[in-house]
């Protein structure tokens, strides 16, 4: 019973800590657009903000942490790809 | 012996968790809107004051509620996946349940964003902004949808007891699913209704 609890306690705590750190770091992007920060360096810091809330989603929650290196390499490959563009494309909108 | 590993979920090493097919699906699904991601960005880039004034009018608050909710509901598919690993069925179905209501909660809060838009006027044609917003959020939108009849699909299933500890690829396919469905918002809400 208290080995079924415990791996229970252990599959639950990393993945409910990785749910509260989503909303928080949500949180700090909805802050960004309510005050209507703009500009290079901000907008870096939500692409930044994203790509770590990319990699929690596609690591803790879909599992690919446990996955081989190819699957989490097509992952971050995606997530680097589409922010990336994002800030070439902004960069490029302030010229 | 060889009758249970044939009746055994077989679940290769290294490999993501669920159907095999629902990842290159998932994949494909992520080219798609990693296209229209970069497209919308680089229209963007040509029309800065345009999309930055268009954008003041959306509602950022229901963008991240719905951030919230979304992200929320995907922790409760992960607490369903982590329920049936346990051999736990019922309370499989109750997080599977809990997840599709807030997929509800999403789809109610845009409808009341887009009946917003509409009822101002704005339709497709309005501007370059608005044709890949409402063009993207109801793309999105339908895939909410999809995930929801998914996760409903793989719910009845549970409740009928239908997944073991050991049979349970399906709740984790309809997972895997709904995952991409809260990624993919998590990166459009500050591409959206954040960057300016």
């Amino acid at each position: 019973m208290n080995n079924i609890e415990n791996q229970r306690s252990r599959f639950i705590r990393p993945c409910t800590r990785v749910w509260i750190a989503l909303l928080v770091l949500t949180g700090i992007t909805y802050g960004i657009g309510r005050m209507e920060l703009g500009g290079a360096q901000i907008v870096m810091l939500v692409l930044v903000i994203t790509f770590i809330k990319g990699e929690m989603v596609a690591g803790f929650f879909m599992g690919l942490r446990k996955t081989s290196l190819l699957w989490r390499a097509i992952m971050a490959s995606w997530l680097v790809i589409v922010g990336g563009g994002i800030a070439i494309a902004y960069l490029v909108g302030l010229k | 012996m060889s009758t249970q590993s044939l009746t055994l979920d077989k679940h290769q090493p290294g490999t993501p968790p669920g159907d095999m097919a629902i990842w290159l699906f998932i994949y494909a699904e992520l080219l798609a809107f990693g296209v229209f991601f970069l497209s919308y960005a680089f229209a963007r880039a040509h029309n800065v004051e345009l999309f930055n004034e268009s954008q003041q009018h959306l509602n950022r608050e229901s963008g991240a509620i719905n951030t919230v909710v979304l992200i929320t509901s995907s922790y409760f598919v992960v607490r369903a996946v982590a329920a049936i690993r346990e051999g736990l069925s019922r309370q499989c179905a109750h997080w599977l349940s809990a997840a599709i209501g807030l997929g509800g909660v999403f789809l109610v809060i845009k409808l009341f964003e887009f009946h917003a838009k509409f009822s101002a006027g704005i339709s497709l044609s309005t501007n370059t902004f608005y044709m890949f917003y409402l063009s993207l959020t109801i793309f999105h939108f339908m895939h909410v949808i999809l995930g929801m009849v998914i996760l409903a699909a793989v719910m009845l299933k549970a409740r009928r007891g239908g997944y073991t500890a050991e049979h349970h690829t399906g709740v984790e396919t309809g997972a895997s699913y709904w995952h991409m469905v809260d990624l993919l918002w998590i990166i459009l809400f500050p591409l959206v209704y954040v960057i300016r």
